[in-house]
């Protein structure tokens, strides 16, 4: 028992002083390694302007070319147009788009992800095929920073399979969506098309990103959806028409404060008021005296704005806690 | 009596390696997990989130009884989040002092008509009232009915589908709300609940409700509970979370998704653990359920936050916690070793009750088994010695590699003699701050049998305010 005693305090003992030790050892080299890279960032500041700018640059040794590559990577996320046409050519030059595009390949899930990350970074149309390929990869890092790539890259040729990660909760949620919006335009024929989809999941994705990218010839599609058999669909073609701000839908969107749901109720009443119209006063008035606190309280907020005298008039006459609400805080506003 | 002694020995020993076995796997997991985090952060598109139309909305909620002295800096701070779309409600709880005051000249505050849901039933709301400056701020005014009550009045005037939960003395960091709802951004129909790390204030200098320069406290008081912090957060509730069996998400800092706090009936008012009591009940609603679910721990969102500096009141703290953990674990009893609950019947909860509850009685009548053995010439000196040694040991080790954890990780402390000055409290709170520590929660067990309910008085010198006194 004496020696297990023993030896377990050496292997204890040695253990803390190895941490001891890591912990000096990290902080002289963490130390060091920042000098370094703020030197080299100080140095090839100049170089990566003058490629921003659309000059060419003699090449680096292979060091400095690791830090001018993180360098122009930040720059590329601020740049559009010719600037980033120009980063996007020289990372083809010198290599660093076929380096990253076989980092793809590497068996270390962490490397493969920072590849498909940095190549949306540099701008060049030459990965996309391979980040489309990423969608696939077993990681879910991977795939991830493959969807935030292609929507960096405007890829719509991608549009469909990002729709459909960002329904199946293959990448990040968010991520997917905001790869959805960074292609803009590109993307509105395979929304259009999932519109109609069988997977109720598809449908609310497909009109959400609509409602977001669309324009106000996709407003009879939207319309349409708001008979969807599921009401996350209804709710979410409510949303949409709202923030398209579609006059020529109010009715359609008015008929839904009497769906049987409450949060589509809720999503309607916002959608008015988004889209204005004292036409629809009277029925948001009525839904704002309702039970239902959310669809009651939106029913209030849009009154502020659809038909604010009234509001007015109703917070005087006892028409219920939201409206009193809503006219105590447009007061406030105003 | 020798079979007496034996018994104790026997589960004494078996306690101690099992426990430090956990603790030494759970260090292992931090690791791997806290590295990984890490990564994956560098390509998580953090930024894209922040501009993103589908970053849903978050309602703040802000329980204050008797915060006057902080809690104009701690909104202050909250009005600077990064962000797209939060509201802040903050709920004064029956404050006698000057709360309501400060805040209503600190923010210009107009009275309004608020329409409640009234999901949870509280105590009665007096008035409520939205700032000129800042529309997005609402502050309740109510009877004074605890911090849980507070808590679900706040839930009942949220508009937003999500809550985060957050201590009036506390400072979150620019970025923490962003990145506490990261994993609910990513996730939106999986993760329920998530909560971030809370680290020590004391020390640090704080600006216009911003920490500015992270620094140790000089009270060895705190600078123990800087470490311990470390041990529990970086590595218990990143091991916890990776088992997916977190049971706690702290009081200072939880966000959670609204419809399911509703759902189970808000924060309970009848224990002063409300925050370990909401998780778990969250955990037995889904699990019921048979949802698919998350509840994660996220290391990176930081929650900054006073502690004790002095002996009582630090005792007094532990004491609540041990409480709240005893008649969490008193209600919630039905989860322990059963199948339906999976890895948090079967090892989560049990856990707690084992080495957490029942931990300090066994800890605490050790030592005078150990004398009396030894005493009675029952048990040899070399292995008196040996034993106590490889004890001491292995906490400094745990302490240690937290430390080491944190320095490979977020590195917050940056002054080498700080980390110097951590080294030491690493190695000195295996002597005696533990055993303290173990006393304090011993002495819960005589709350819980007085079934006493309340949080005892809680001095708060406030964090801005301290700064500016010391600076000025």
């Amino acid at each position: 028992m004496q020696q297990l005693f023993a030896w377990s305090s050496v292997a204890l003992g040695g253990g803390s002083v190895t941490f001891v030790g890591l912990l000096v050892f990290r902080r002289i080299r963490l130390y060091r390694l920042e000098v370094e890279r703020q030197e080299a960032e100080r140095r090839l500041e100049p170089l990566a302007l003058a490629l921003v700018n659309g000059e060419e640059i003699e090449a680096v040794d292979a060091r400095d070319a690791g830090v001018l590559a993180g360098l122009l990577s930040r720059y590329a996320r601020q740049v559009t147009g010719d600037s980033s046409s120009a980063l996007a050519g020289y990372f083809e030059r010198s290599g660093g788009v076929e380096r990253e595009v076989a980092a793809l390949g590497d068996r270390r899930a962490w490397r493969r992800a920072a590849a498909a990350y940095l190549l949306g970074d540099m701008g060049s149309e030459w990965a996309v095929g391979a980040l489309r390929d990423a969608l696939c990869d077993g990681s879910r890092d991977v795939r991830t920073a493959a969807a935030r790539s292609l929507g960096r890259l405007r890829a719509s040729a991608a549009a469909e399979e990002l729709v459909g990660v960002f329904v199946t909760a293959e990448v990040a949620h968010g991520v997917a969506g905001q790869a959805l919006l960074g292609l803009g335009s590109a993307a509105l024929p395979a929304l259009r098309g999932l519109t109609g989809s069988d997977d109720p999941r598809l449908r609310e994705a497909a009109v959400e990103l609509l409602g977001l990218l669309g324009e106000a010839a996709d407003s009879p599609l939207l319309v349409a959806r708001l008979r969807d058999s599921a009401a996350e669909v209804r709710a979410s073609a409510a949303r949409a028409l709202g923030r398209l701000a579609a006059e020529d839908a109010a009715a359609a969107v008015r008929a839904a404060l009497d769906d049987r749901i409450p949060f589509v109720r809720a999503a309607a009443a916002r959608a008015l008021g988004e889209i204005g119209g004292r036409d629809a006063a009277p029925a948001l008035l009525a839904l704002a005296r309702s039970d239902h606190y959310d669809a009651a309280q939106a029913a209030a907020r849009a009154l502020v704005r659809v038909d604010p005298t009234l509001l007015a008039a109703a917070g005087h006459e006892g028409f219920g806690p939201h409206v009193s609400e809503a006219v105590d805080r447009a007061a406030i506003r105003s | 009596m020798t079979l007496a002694l034996q018994v104790t020995a026997v589960v004494a020993l078996l306690y101690f390696a099992v426990l430090n076995a956990i603790y030494l796997v759970f260090t292992g997991i931090a690791w791997r997990g806290v590295t990984h985090h890490l990564r994956a952060r560098a390509y998580a598109g953090e930024n894209e989130a922040f501009a993103s139309p589908l970053t849903p909305p978050i309602s703040i909620l802000l329980p204050a009884y008797n915060e006057a002295t902080g809690i104009v800096e701690s909104i202050r701070s909250l009005l600077t989040l990064r962000y797209p779309e939060i509201e802040i409600v903050v709920v004064n709880d029956g404050s006698t002092d000057g709360t309501m005051g400060s805040l209503v000249e600190a923010f210009d505050l107009v009275r309004i008509r608020k329409a409640l849901r009234e999901a949870v039933p509280t105590k009665p709301v007096r008035a409520a009232y939205v700032s000129r400056r800042h529309p997005e701020l609402l502050v309740l005014d109510k009877e004074n009915g605890g911090k849980a009550d507070a808590l679900n009045t706040g839930l009942s005037a949220a508009q937003y589908p999500y809550v985060c939960a957050i201590d009036a003395d506390a400072i979150l960091e620019e970025d923490a709300l962003m990145r506490v709802a990261k994993p609910m951004l990513d996730d939106p129909s999986l993760v329920a609940a998530t909560g971030g790390i809370v680290r020590i204030a004391n020390g640090c200098r704080v600006d216009h409700g911003r920490v500015v320069e992270v620094g140790l406290p000089r009270s060895p008081l705190a600078t123990l509970q800087v470490v311990e912090y470390f041990r529990a957060f970086l590595v218990g509730r990143m091991g916890w979370s990776s088992l997916r069996s977190l049971l706690i998400i702290s009081g200072a800092f939880g966000l959670f998704r609204r419809s399911l706090v509703e759902a189970v009936g808000g924060w309970r008012t009848e224990t002063v653990g409300e925050d370990i009591e909401l998780v778990v009940r969250l955990h037995r609603y889904l699990r019921d359920r048979g949802e698919e679910y998350r509840i994660d721990f996220v290391p990176d969102p930081v929650c900054w936050t006073e502690v004790p500096e002095d002996l009582r009141t630090l005792g007094r703290q532990r004491r609540r916690w041990q409480r709240g953990l005893g008649e969490t674990v008193w209600r919630h009893r039905g989860v322990f070793l059963r199948p339906r609950y999976g890895v948090i019947g079967f090892f989560g909860f049990p856990y707690f009750v084992i080495f957490e509850l029942f931990g300090p009685l066994i800890q605490i009548v050790g030592p005078p088994v150990t004398i009396y053995a030894y005493a009675t010439g029952r048990l040899s000196l070399p292995f008196l010695i040996g034993f106590l040694v490889v004890s001491l040991l292995l906490g400094v080790l745990l302490s240690v590699a937290a430390l080491a954890l944190e320095e490979f990780s977020f590195r917050r402390h940056p002054s080498t003699r700080d980390v110097v000055r951590l080294l030491v409290f690493s190695v000195a709170e295996n002597i005696g701050y533990r055993q303290l520590n173990d006393v304090w929660r011993l002495l819960a067990f005589v709350d819980l049998a007085r079934r006493r309910r309340t949080w005892g008085a809680q001095q708060r010198r406030g964090i801005g305010a301290r700064n500016s006194a010391s600076s000025g």
